[in-house]
């Protein structure tokens, strides 16, 4: 590139998209530069010719040594995985653009895939997060992205997990060892079995909910729970703070692998499968995921208590 | 459809006809754009990155614009009057707008030239 943006004087022009034109070189410069171009190559050949005759026994050693493809175990996997990991690490420092602060907020979405698990990112930008209980309003233009949060205890409709709605603790529970608190507009997502963000966040008029761990301090954390399903998360990565949908029913195990791949530091789960929500891009467009109408066909009735994440405008 | 010329950056994105463009000056690390409009626009790209935008994206319609020295890039279609001794460039419609721009001496000579000769041809 230096030497294109340097190839032209002040004192040339050049018309675009034509090709240079030919310089004039005389006949006796071209049979010179022939002759010591021929004599260079067959130099060059005789190296080449002895280096060769010297080093194929220790080439047909090194062959003879060498990792051989294996149909049944490849080997390929794991270079691939060492690949991706790299470009993890190597990524720039958070994934989301530089916004201006004085845009009104939306949510950047970004496709990956890591281990073969299509990965969607969310992204918020100039919004901030709180918690809901209830039905979120579709219309409400301040929002920038909804997902369900904690989960409902299927033996009496309560929180699962300690849970702090605008400062008020709403349930207690310490069965799931991930959190993600929201306290004075910043966001923190970990795994501890206490944690004082709870305290904080009933003192500040914060909000707190607990979910599965997947991911601590860049390490992948093993769940209960089997089968697979469409995943969510909410993470934490070099300081950045994003969600993350899988575009495939993963299990809990692979899932939180590609976070780690990913090159996420902290990881907690969001409820996935067919709970509803959406995000609302720098255009205004609407994307929405799971079933909108999960619980208004059939005899099926939303649990008074199920909770989201809210995402919203500054 | 006509090819519009496309500059994107990491954060935004410009996408503008060719002919909508009057010159590129190089300004440091950055270029700005001047407008049939009489917009001017600033672009993070040096002006031989932009020079090879055009020529990638725009083909031999490339040759619109002509390079002038190391921190030009004029449409051809808007030279209005040459003065070499002057050093003087000016790109106009002769109806809405009027840049006076000032290459090389040389590089204008070479511009006369290459005018002259396209009425030979």
């Amino acid at each position: 590139m230096k030497h294109e943006l340097n190839d032209i004087r002040d004192d040339q022009i050049r018309v675009i998209g034509e090709s240079l034109p030919e310089r004039k070189f005389p006949r006796w410069g071209v049979w010179a530069v022939s002759a010591i171009l021929a004599l260079v190559l067959l130099g060059l050949l005789v190296i080449v010719v002895r280096y060769f005759g010297d080093r194929r026994e220790t080439i047909k050693m090194a062959a003879l040594r060498a990792e051989e493809p294996a149909y049944f175990e490849p080997v390929v996997e794991q270079s691939r995985l060492v690949i991706e990991k790299q470009v993890a690490a190597d990524t720039p420092i958070w994934f989301g653009q530089r916004v201006d602060e004085s845009l009104p907020g939306f949510t950047e979405m970004k496709d990956t895939a890591i281990n073969d698990i299509p990965l969607r990112l969310f992204i918020p930008h100039n919004a901030s997060m709180s918690l809901h209980i209830g039905k979120v309003s579709k219309t409400d233009s301040s929002i920038v992205y909804v997902a369900q949060a904690a989960d409902v205890r299927a033996d009496n409709g309560g929180i699962v997990g300690a849970f702090v709605l605008r400062g008020e603790p709403k349930a207690w529970g310490l069965s799931k060892k991930g959190f993600c608190a929201s306290i004075d507009g910043k966001v923190t997502v970990g795994v501890a079995e206490n944690s004082p963000l709870f305290e904080k966040a009933t003192e500040t008029g914060g909000y707190f909910f607990r979910q599965y761990p997947l991911v601590s301090n860049g390490q992948l954390v093993e769940n209960e729970p089997k089968g697979k399903s469409v995943r969510r998360a909410i993470c934490e990565r070099r300081g950045e703070i994003f969600m993350v949908e899988s575009g495939t029913e993963e299990s809990f195990h692979d899932f939180a692998q590609a976070l780690v791949d990913l090159g996420v530091d902290q990881a907690i789960y969001l409820v996935g499968s067919s709970a509803f929500g959406w995000a609302i891009d720098q255009d205004g467009n609407r994307y929405q995921f799971g079933d909108e109408n999960y619980y208004s066909r059939g005899r099926r009735k939303m649990p008074k208590n199920t909770s989201y994440i809210v995402w919203r405008k500054n | 459809m006509k090819k519009h010329l496309i500059l994107p950056t990491s954060i935004d994105l410009v996408r503008i006809a060719p002919e909508r463009i009057v010159y590129i000056a190089s300004d440091g690390n950055y270029s700005t754009l001047v407008q049939t409009d009489n917009e001017v626009r600033m672009l993070s790209f040096q002006l031989g990155q932009i020079e090879k935008m055009i020529a990638n994206q725009l083909g031999s319609d490339g040759n619109l614009f002509i390079r002038m020295g190391k921190s030009l890039i004029i449409n051809r279609s808007y030279i209005y009057y040459i003065n070499i001794p002057k050093q003087k460039l000016i790109l106009s419609d002769v109806a809405t707008f009027n840049h006076t721009v000032s290459p090389s001496k040389d590089a204008l000579k070479q511009l006369k030239e290459l005018l002259e000769k396209e009425i030979k041809s």
